[in-house]
């Protein structure tokens, strides 16, 4: 049997497993992508505009979630947890940590572009009697937020192929269920190669898909990074 | 008499050790066009900033239309900045939003009214500083600078605000371009909205201006009608900024 002849057969006999891997690798990354942004926005704003002991608040924490290794946070969440009455279901539990390991680093890329949005917009916009509030939401986060795009399609990313770790939780995301499909098989070698493919497609997908987004609510004069390069 | 729209008085602002604003006082009223000249570093941005707080001034007092604004303001800062308006050297469009939603969005968001009616306004506007029909859907970056700075000036009058205040209008515009902007406020001037503006064009002052004010070092050195001022100034540091705004026009 050639190679491409034993693919086609475990990807045959073992769909069902693989199909149950790939809907637990989507569901953490769009989960845990969804999650991030949500508080990444909320602490990037909080660190720009909030007062000063909540800003050092979040910068402890984003230093904390970068200074620490993912695995070690998910096994906090999971393993610590239930030490103060906390029971996860270990999708939740990585879904938990992963979010808010993203936070931080959306958070930062967010910031940056924050940041980067001139002060006079900040100016206009009070002047015409904004509020903060209405300031940050109506002009400074619209364009941040086209900017931050490229950033934003790293980290998801990034995430898709970190999920990966959530197997030593015992998910049965992508790698874990090769793994279970290996111990029958042994077909080591073919299944690897079907995730690996099954991962690289999926990365295409989201670069070409957040490429059309960037491209639909890209506005004239505004520079983001890959419209640099 | 006319009312007074904007009183100042005594107003101090420092930066550090260096003083800005050495107790300013003056006041403007409905209908009138006041000029600030002087030259960079006088103060004269940091008055205008003070005026709609995007600056906080040190001591002094500000009323508008007989309501305190610093330091005690009657009402919240966004509610008082909402009645003054505020044209910017670098026009400060928002950079994302059309020609038309910069106008428009004011309305929307802090006045509150309905969309129609925003449109309407905005679009009224929008024809008054001569932006065409054509242009309303273009982003920032699509419009000269000129267009740029008239869309701003509809962006600030359609707010209805008793005042606006103009920092240097016309100074990052081409050559060329500064007469379509400066026609749009002489056309506001005519049209008796009052407006404190800064700006080195003698021309524009001599044409629109009902009071020059010249300002140095913090404090206002000498006022009086346009041609008083640029045809016969009293005082030395007048004397001398003319003859420097002059001898570069020539």
């Amino acid at each position: 049997m050639s190679f491409m002849e034993r693919v086609i057969e475990v990807v045959y006999n073992y769909s069902p497993m693989f199909l149950e891997g790939l809907k637990n690798t989507l569901v953490l990354t769009a989960t845990s992508f969804i999650m991030g942004f949500v508080f990444g926005a909320l602490i990037a704003v909080g660190r720009v505009y909030g007062p000063r002991p909540l800003r050092l608040i979040l910068a402890s924490y984003v230093e904390l979630i970068r200074g620490t290794p993912m695995l070690l946070q998910l096994f906090l969440v999971y393993y610590a947890l239930p030490r103060i009455g906390i029971i996860l279901d270990p999708l939740i539990a990585a879904f938990l940590g992963m979010g808010l390991n993203s936070a931080a680093y959306q958070s930062e890329y967010l910031r940056s572009s924050i940041k980067a949005v001139p002060r006079g917009q900040w100016e206009a916009a009070l002047s015409i009697g904004m509020t903060r509030w209405q300031a940050i939401t109506s002009i400074v986060m619209p364009i941040a937020l086209r900017s931050s795009i490229p950033a934003l399609t790293n980290e998801l990313v990034y995430l898709l192929k970190y999920s990966s770790i959530a197997y030593f939780l015992t998910v049965v995301e992508l790698v874990y269920a090769g793994k279970i499909i290996g111990a029958e098989t042994f077909a080591y070698l073919e299944i690897y190669t079907i995730i690996a493919i099954i991962y690289l497609t999926l990365s295409l997908i989201i670069t070409r898909t957040m490429k059309n987004i960037e491209k639909r609510v890209m506005i004239p004069g505004l520079i983001t990074p890959s419209a640099r390069m | 008499m006319k009312d007074v729209v904007l009183r100042v008085e005594n107003l101090w602002k420092s930066y550090g050790t260096t003083e800005v604003l050495r107790g300013v006082e003056f006041e403007v009223r409905r209908g009138e066009v006041k000029v600030i000249m002087g030259p960079s570093g006088a103060g004269k941005s940091t008055l205008l900033r003070c005026i709609n707080l995007l600056v906080r001034p040190d001591k002094g007092r500000i009323e508008l239309e007989g309501d305190e604004v610093f330091p005690h303001p009657s009402k919240s800062i966004s509610s008082i900045r909402q009645k003054i308006g505020f044209v910017f050297q670098h026009f400060n469009l928002f950079m994302h939003l059309t020609a038309l939603d910069n106008v428009r969005i004011g309305l929307i968001k802090v006045k509150k009214m309905p969309k129609e009616e925003a449109t309407r306004k905005a679009i009224e506007a929008l024809e008054m500083v001569g932006i065409g029909k054509e242009l309303w859907h273009k982003y920032p970056a699509q419009l000269s600078g000129g267009q740029q700075q008239r869309v701003a000036i509809a962006r600030a009058i359609a707010m209805e605000p008793s005042i606006i205040l103009m920092d240097e209008p016309t100074s990052a515009l081409d050559p060329e371009l500064v007469g379509e902007v400066l026609r749009v406020i002489e056309k506001l001037a005519r049209n008796r909205t009052t407006m404190l503006i800064v700006t080195h064009e003698m021309g524009f002052a001599l044409r629109a201006a009902d009071e020059i004010m010249i300002m140095d070092n913090g404090v206002i050195v000498e006022r009086g009608s346009p041609e008083e001022i640029l045809r016969n100034p009293k005082h030395e540091r007048t004397k001398r900024f003319i003859n420097s705004i002059l001898g570069r026009v020539a």
